[in-house]
C-alpha cells in the first residue's frame, strides 16, 4: 500500500516539476539519445534489409555456398529444416561447338528457382535493350554473353553443341546474379538448365566442377544455417554472404555500419553528459525539497521511493517520444528515398522500438543515477543550515555507471567491443587531459583581462572565478563540439571516398581480347566518339607454377592450394609506371630504363600464397617457363572498374609472348549501340558490360549516404542539448548574481556584453580543445576502425574555435537573455 | 516510567556539539540539560551565534550530539540512525523556519499537501485548503511562494507545520525574515493554531516581545543554558 501511495505522490510531484520546467533538458537529452538510437536501430534494420536484398541481388541468393565437391545430403537437408529456399548450380568449363567453330566458354547450369534473389537480364538480340527474368532458360535452351555469339558469329535461335548435348540460344545473357567482381578473368558465359547437364556427358569423374548451392530465408534462419554449417565446412568449401568485406559493397556496408555504430554511441555519449548535467541541476534544485522531505519523517527509502519512479516514469515518457521521432526520421529519409528502395521491402520489425526504449532508462540510470541518489543523502539540518550539501557522489560511481551504461548500449549496438572500448578508453583519457589544458588555457586568457573593456572584464572574471565550473563547461561545449566535428569530417570524406570510388564516368565496359595489330584502330574509335578510355593494358595468359623453385601446390598452405589463383590461367600484364589505382606497400618499382624480369605481385594474394620481396616465381606461358623476380607487393583497388591485374612484369618480360590488350571505359545509355559497331569494326574484341552491377552499388551507396547524413543530424541535436544543459547548469547562479548587479547598478547592456564576452571566450577555448581531440580521435578512426586516408586536419584548428566562439557565444547570450529580462525583486526573493 | 508518559515530550541531559574549524575544535553546544512538557510553550532565547539553532536541531533529531542524550516522544533519538530519528518526526513533529522553507516548483496549495501526502492521508488535498482558509490564504492556493509576500509565505509554512497536527513544533526565528508588523501577525496565528491544537511549542528567538508570549524561557548563551525562567 505504502509503496502504490509513493507511486501516487511521485507522479503528482514529477507532474509538478514538469509544470514548473524543472525537467525539460533532461527530457529532451533522453529524447535525443532514444531517438537517436531508435533511428539508426530503425534505419540499421530496413537499411541492412535493403541493402542485403540488393547486395542478394548481386549473389544471386543470400547465402552461397561454393565447393569444388558436391556437398553431404544432410547440409541441403539442414537448410531445408530451418525453412530455406534453396537451388543449385554447376559451373564448368567446356568447349562450345558450332559447325567448325569452337569457343571455350564457362557453362552455368543453374536448377530450379536460380536466382534466388535479384534477377537475370537477357536481351531478345546482341546489344538490344535487356529485361528482367527470374527463371533459368527452359530445358533445351541456353542463353549466352555476347562474347560467345560474336566469338561463334551465333545469331539468337542458332544450335549449339555442348558435350553431346545439342542445344538451341534464345536469349543474350546480358547480367547474371553472383557474377559480381569474377568478370573477364573467366571464360564468357552461357547459362543452361541442370536438367539437361547428363545429356552432353561433359561430367565425369575427375571433371573440374564448381558446385554452388544458393540459400535464401528469414535472417534468423539463415543465421542458424550459417552457425551450423560454418563448424562443418572443409577447405574445399566457401561460404559467400553479402557482408564479404573483399566485394566494394561488403566494404562499403561495413564502414557504414561502422560509422552508424561509432555515431551513434557518440550520440548516447552526449545525450548522457546532458542528461548528468542535467539531473545534476535537477538534483541541486532538489536538496531543499529532499531535506523538507526528511524533516516531515520520510526515511532515505522514502526519498529514494519518490524520487526514483519520477525519473522511471520521465524515462519512459522521454524514450517513447524519443521512439516516434527516431521512427518519424527514418520513416522520411526513407520516404525520400523511395525511388531508390527495392519494392516489397518489407518495414523495419520492433525491435529497435524496444531497444530505444532500453536504451533511454540505460542512459538515464548510468548517467542520472548518481546525482539523482545524492538526494537521499541530503541532511534534514539543511533546512536550517542551507549551505549543507551532500557530499558528492564517488568519482567511480559516476564515471563507473556512466562508462557501465554506454557499454551495455554500445554491445548491443555497435557488436564492436574493440571500437568501443577504444572510443571509451579514448574520451576518458582525452577527458582528463583536456581538462588540465582547459585549465592552461584559461590561465593564459588571463593575460587578456587589461587589454578589454569593463563589461568583457566582468565576462572574463566571470569564467576565472569559478575555475572548476569554467574547466567542467569548456570540457562538455568542447566535447560536444568535438564530437560534432569528428562525425562531420568522417561523413565528408566517407562520402567522397564513396563518390571518388564510383566517379560518375566510372567506367561501365570493359573490352578486351584487343589484338596488338587493332590497338591504333580502336584508340582511334574511342576518341572519334569521343569516348573516355583508362589506359591500354596488354595482357598475356600464364600459369604460376612454383614458389622458389617449389611447386606451387606444395609451397602454399593446404587451405590456399585449392586458391583459383593457382587453378586458373592468370592475366598476366607490364607496365613502366605503377597503375593509377595500384599503392607499393613493399620494395620498389622498376626504372624504365631497366631489364630484368621482375614482377610485382598483388599484397592479398601474395600473403595467401606467401610470396615475399626477391621471391623467385615460375610461370608458365604458353608452354614455355618464365622465372621472375618478386620486386615489389602493392595494393589494388578492384573495384574501380578499372584493368587490375594480380601480376604485373618490367617491360620487356613478356615481350617473346602474345599479348592482346584490355581498356575500360564509360558508355552512356545511349551510347549503346555504338558496341555493336566497335565488335563489327574489330570482331576480335569482347565487350563486357558492367552498367547493371555498376547502378546497384550505386544504390546502395546512395542509401548508406542517406543514412550518414541522419545519423548526423542525431549528433548535432545531442551535442547541443550538452550546450543548452551546461548552460542550464549555470543558469540558477547567474540569476542570482545578475539580479544582484543590477540592484547594484549594472545596466542590461552591460550585463548582457559580460555574458557575451564569457560565452564567446568559453566557445573559443572548448573550440581549441576540440581541435586538438578532433585531430586525435581522427586519427585514430581513420586508420584503425575507417580504414580511410588519414591527412592534418588543419581546417578544424580555424573552424572549431571560430564555430565554437560563434555558436556558444549565441546559445549563451540568448539562452542567458532571462537574467536580464527578470525583475531583479523577483529574483533575489526567490533565492 | 517512560518521560513522555511523564508529560515529558522533549529532554536532553548533557547534550553537546562541537564542529572541527580551520581554527580547531569549535563547541556550539556544551552540557545542555532541558526538559520540555507537553502542551508547553518555551522560548529559546539568545544571541546570534549562542548555538539557538542548533540546539533546536539536536532536540527535532535534525543532527546528531557529540555528546550526550536526546529524547523524543520517550525515543532516544542519540541512538537512532537518521532514517530512525526520520521515523519519530514523522507525523509528531512540525517545523516553521526563518527563510519559511516552502518549495519553489510547488504552489501554496501543494507545499501543504507535500506532508499529508507524504503520510497516505485520504483528503490531502481537502485538509490543505481548509488550513489555508484557516491562514487567511484561502484565495491564494494556487499561488507559488515567489508570487507571495513574505509574511504569506510564512503562513503557508505555519499552515504546512500543523497540516499533520504534530505534538510538538519547532519554529526557528518565524519572523526573522519579516517586518515588525507583518511579524505580529504571524505570531498572533502561530500562537492561535498552537493553542487551538494543544501543540507543544519550541520557539528560537531573540525578540524579547515574542518570547514574552511564551511560558517557559531558556536563555543560551555561548552554547550554554544561563538562565530559565
Amino acid at each position: 500500500m505504502r509503496g502504490l501511495h509513493h507511486f501516487r505522490l511521485a507522479l503528482r510531484l514529477l507532474a509538478r516539476d514538469w509544470r514548473a520546467g524543472e525537467l525539460r533538458i533532461l527530457a529532451a537529452a533522453v529524447v535525443i539519445a532514444v531517438g537517436a538510437v531508435t533511428a539508426i536501430g530503425f534505419f540499421n534494420d530496413r537499411l541492412n534489409r535493403a541493402m542485403t536484398y540488393q547486395s542478394a541481388d548481386l549473389l544471386g541468393a543470400d547465402l552461397q555456398l561454393r565447393g569444388s565437391q558436391p556437398v553431404p545430403a544432410e547440409w541441403r537437408q539442414a537448410a531445408t529444416e530451418r525453412n530455406l529456399r534453396q537451388t543449385t548450380t554447376l559451373e564448368f568449363t567446356s568447349v562450345v561447338v558450332r559447325g567448325d567453330k569452337l569457343q571455350l566458354a564457362s557453362v552455368m547450369a543453374a536448377g530450379p528457382g536460380f536466382p534466388l534473389r535479384g534477377a537475370l537480364r537477357t536481351a531478345p538480340a546482341l546489344y538490344a535493350p535487356d529485361e528482367k527474368i527470374s527463371q533459368p532458360p527452359a530445358p533445351g535452351t541456353v542463353w549466352a554473353e555476347p562474347r560467345v555469339l560474336q566469338a561463334l558469329g551465333l545469331e539468337i535461335g542458332a544450335r549449339i553443341q555442348i558435350g553431346n548435348a545439342k542445344l538451341t540460344v534464345t536469349r543474350v545473357l546480358t547480367y547474371e546474379p553472383g557474377r559480381a567482381g569474377r568478370f573477364f578473368a573467366f571464360a564468357p558465359r552461357v547459362l543452361m538448365r541442370e536438367d539437361d547437364v547428363p545429356r552432353t556427358g561433359v561430367i565425369q569423374p575427375g571433371s573440374r566442377v564448381n558446385y554452388g548451392y544458393l540459400f535464401s530465408g528469414a535472417d534468423a534462419d539463415l543465421t542458424r544455417f550459417k552457425d551450423w554449417l560454418t563448424p562443418r565446412l572443409s577447405p574445399h568449401h566457401r561460404l559467400l554472404d553479402v557482408r564479404d568485406e573483399t566485394s566494394s559493397i561488403g566494404r562499403a556496408l561495413a564502414r557504414a555500419e561502422r560509422y552508424l555504430g561509432l555515431t551513434s554511441l557518440l550520440a548516447v555519449i552526449l545525450a548522457g553528459v546532458a542528461i548528468a548535467m542535467g539531473a545534476r541541476r535537477y538534483g541541486e534544485r532538489h536538496y531543499d525539497v529532499s531535506a523538507m522531505l526528511r524533516c516531515l519523517g520520510a526515511t532515505q527509502r522514502d526519498v529514494v521511493a519518490l524520487f526514483l519512479p519520477q525519473f522511471l516514469m520521465l524515462g519512459l515518457a522521454a524514450s517513447a517520444l524519443g521512439c516516434a521521432l527516431g521512427w518519424l526520421a527514418q520513416e522520411t529519409i526513407f520516404y525520400l528515398l523511395k525511388e531508390l528502395r527495392p519494392a516489397g521491402l518489407p518495414p523495419a520489425g520492433v525491435t529497435p522500438v524496444a531497444f530505444g526504449l532500453l536504451a533511454g532508462l540505460v542512459t538515464l540510470a548510468g548517467f542520472a543515477l548518481p546525482p539523482l541518489l545524492r538526494l537521499k543523502r541530503v541532511s534534514p539540518l539543511r533546512v536550517l543550515r542551507r549551505e549543507l550539501a551532500p557530499l558528492p557522489p564517488a568519482a567511480w560511481a559516476v564515471y563507473g555507471s556512466a562508462a557501465a551504461a554506454v557499454l551495455v548500449l554500445a554491445w548491443r549496438f555497435t557488436g564492436d567491443l574493440l571500437l568501443t572500448a577504444a572510443v571509451l578508453a579514448g574520451s576518458l583519457a582525452a577527458t582528463v587531459a583536456l581538462a588540465i589544458f582547459a585549465g592552461v588555457l584559461l590561465t593564459v586568457s588571463r593575460r587578456l583581462h587589461r587589454r578589454v573593456g569593463v563589461a568583457w572584464r566582468f565576462g572574463l572574471n566571470n569564467l576565472w572565478r569559478r575555475t572548476r565550473t569554467s574547466i567542467g563547461q569548456i570540457l562538455a561545449f568542447g566535447l560536444a563540439l568535438m564530437a560534432m566535428a569528428v562525425i562531420a569530417l568522417l561523413r565528408t570524406d566517407l562520402l567522397t571516398t564513396w563518390q571518388t570510388q564510383l566517379p560518375p564516368d566510372t567506367p561501365n565496359h570493359f573490352a578486351f581480347n584487343i589484338l596488338p595489330q587493332d590497338v591504333g584502330g580502336v584508340q582511334r574509335f574511342f576518341a572519334t566518339e569521343r569516348i573516355k578510355t583508362t589506359a591500354l593494358y596488354p595482357m598475356v595468359r600464364g600459369r604460376l607454377t612454383e614458389i622458389n623453385g617449389k611447386p606451387v601446390t606444395q609451397a602454399v598452405t593446404k587451405e590456399e592450394s585449392d586458391n583459383n589463383a593457382l587453378r586458373r590461367e592468370l592475366n598476366l600484364s607490364w607496365a613502366d609506371t605503377v597503375p593509377p589505382d595500384n599503392r607499393l606497400t613493399r620494395g620498389a618499382w622498376w626504372d624504365a630504363s631497366g631489364t630484368g624480369n621482375r614482377v610485382s605481385v598483388e599484397e592479398k594474394l601474395a600473403d595467401k600464397l606467401g610470396i615475399g620481396l626477391d621471391d623467385e616465381l615460375t610461370f608458365s606461358i604458353a608452354g614455355e617457363t618464365l622465372p621472375a623476380r618478386v620486386a615489389s607487393i602493392r595494393t589494388v583497388q578492384w573495384d574501380s572498374f578499372h584493368p587490375n591485374f594480380y601480376m604485373i612484369f618490367q617491360p620487356g618480360a613478356l615481350a617473346p609472348y602474345p599479348a592482346t590488350y584490355l581498356t575500360s571505359f564509360h558508355l552512356a545509355p545511349d551510347q549503346k549501340p555504338l558496341l555493336t559497331t566497335l565488335v563489327r569494326a574489330f570482331p576480335s574484341v569482347t565487350v563486357l558490360e558492367m552498367d547493371q552491377i555498376l547502378a546497384q552499388v550505386r544504390v546502395i551507396l546512395a542509401q548508406v549516404t542517406a543514412a550518414v547524413e541522419l545519423v548526423l543530424t542525431f549528433v548535432l541535436a545531442a551535442g547541443f542539448a550538452v550546450l543548452f544543459a551546461a548552460l542550464a547548469a549555470s543558469l540558477d547562479e547567474r540569476f542570482y548574481e545578475g539580479a544582484l548587479l543590477r540592484t547594484l547598478g549594472a545596466n542590461r547592456r552591460q550585463l548582457r556584453a559580460a555574458h557575451l564576452a564569457e560565452f564567446v571566450v568559453l566557445g573559443v577555448l572548448a573550440g581549441l580543445l576540440a581541435a586538438i581531440g578532433t585531430e586525435l580521435i581522427a586519427y585514430v578512426l581513420y586508420t584503425r576502425a575507417f580504414d580511410l586516408e588519414y591527412s592534418f586536419k588543419w581546417p578544424v584548428w580555424l573552424a572549431a574555435p571560430l564555430a565554437g566562439g560563434a555558436l556558444i557565444g549565441l546559445v549563451g547570450f540568448f539562452g542567458t537573455r532571462r537574467v536580464v529580462n527578470q525583475s531583479p525583486l523577483t529574483v533575489l526573493r526567490a533565492s | 516510567m517512560p518521560e513522555h508518559l511523564n508529560g515529558v515530550i522533549v529532554s536532553a541531559a548533557d547534550l553537546s556539539k562541537r564542529v572541527a574549524t580551520a581554527e580547531g575544535a569549535l563547541d556550539i553546544l556544551s552540557g545542555v540539560n532541558l526538559e520540555i512538557k507537553s502542551g508547553e510553550r518555551v522560548a529559546i532565547i539568545g544571541v546570534s551565534g549562542s548555538g539557538k539553532s542548533t540546539l533546536i536541531g539536536l532536540l527535532a533529531g535534525l543532527d546528531t550530539p557529540t555528546q550526550g542524550e536526546v529524547t523524543l516522544a520517550g525515543e532516544r533519538l542519540d541512538r537512532l540512525d537518521e532514517d530512525g530519528r526520520a521515523r519519530v518526526r514523522a507525523g509528531r513533529v512540525g517545523f516553521v523556519f526563518q527563510s519559511f522553507q516552502l518549495l519553489s516548483g510547488l504552489t501554496a496549495l501543494e507545499n501543504v499537501m507535500l506532508p499529508l501526502e507524504l503520510a497516505g492521508l485520504a483528503e490531502p488535498r481537502r485538509d490543505a485548503r481548509e488550513l489555508l482558509e484557516r491562514v487567511g490564504l484561502g484565495s491564494r492556493l494556487s499561488h507559488y511562494p515567489q508570487q507571495l509576500s513574505g509574511g504569506e509565505q510564512q503562513r503557508v509554512a505555519i499552515a504546512r507545520a500543523f497540516a499533520m497536527q504534530p505534538t510538538i513544533l519547532f519554529a526557528d526565528e518565524p519572523t526573522g525574515n519579516l517586518d515588525s508588523a507583518t511579524g505580529a501577525r504571524v505570531i498572533d496565528l502561530l500562537f492561535d493554531l498552537n493553542r487551538e491544537r494543544r501543540t507543544t511549542l519550541v520557539l528560537v528567538t531573540h525578540d524579547e516581545h515574542i518570547a514574552a508570549r511564551c511560558e517557559r524561557h531558556l536563555y543560551l548563551e555561548a552554547g550554554r543554558i544561563v538562565d530559565r525562567r
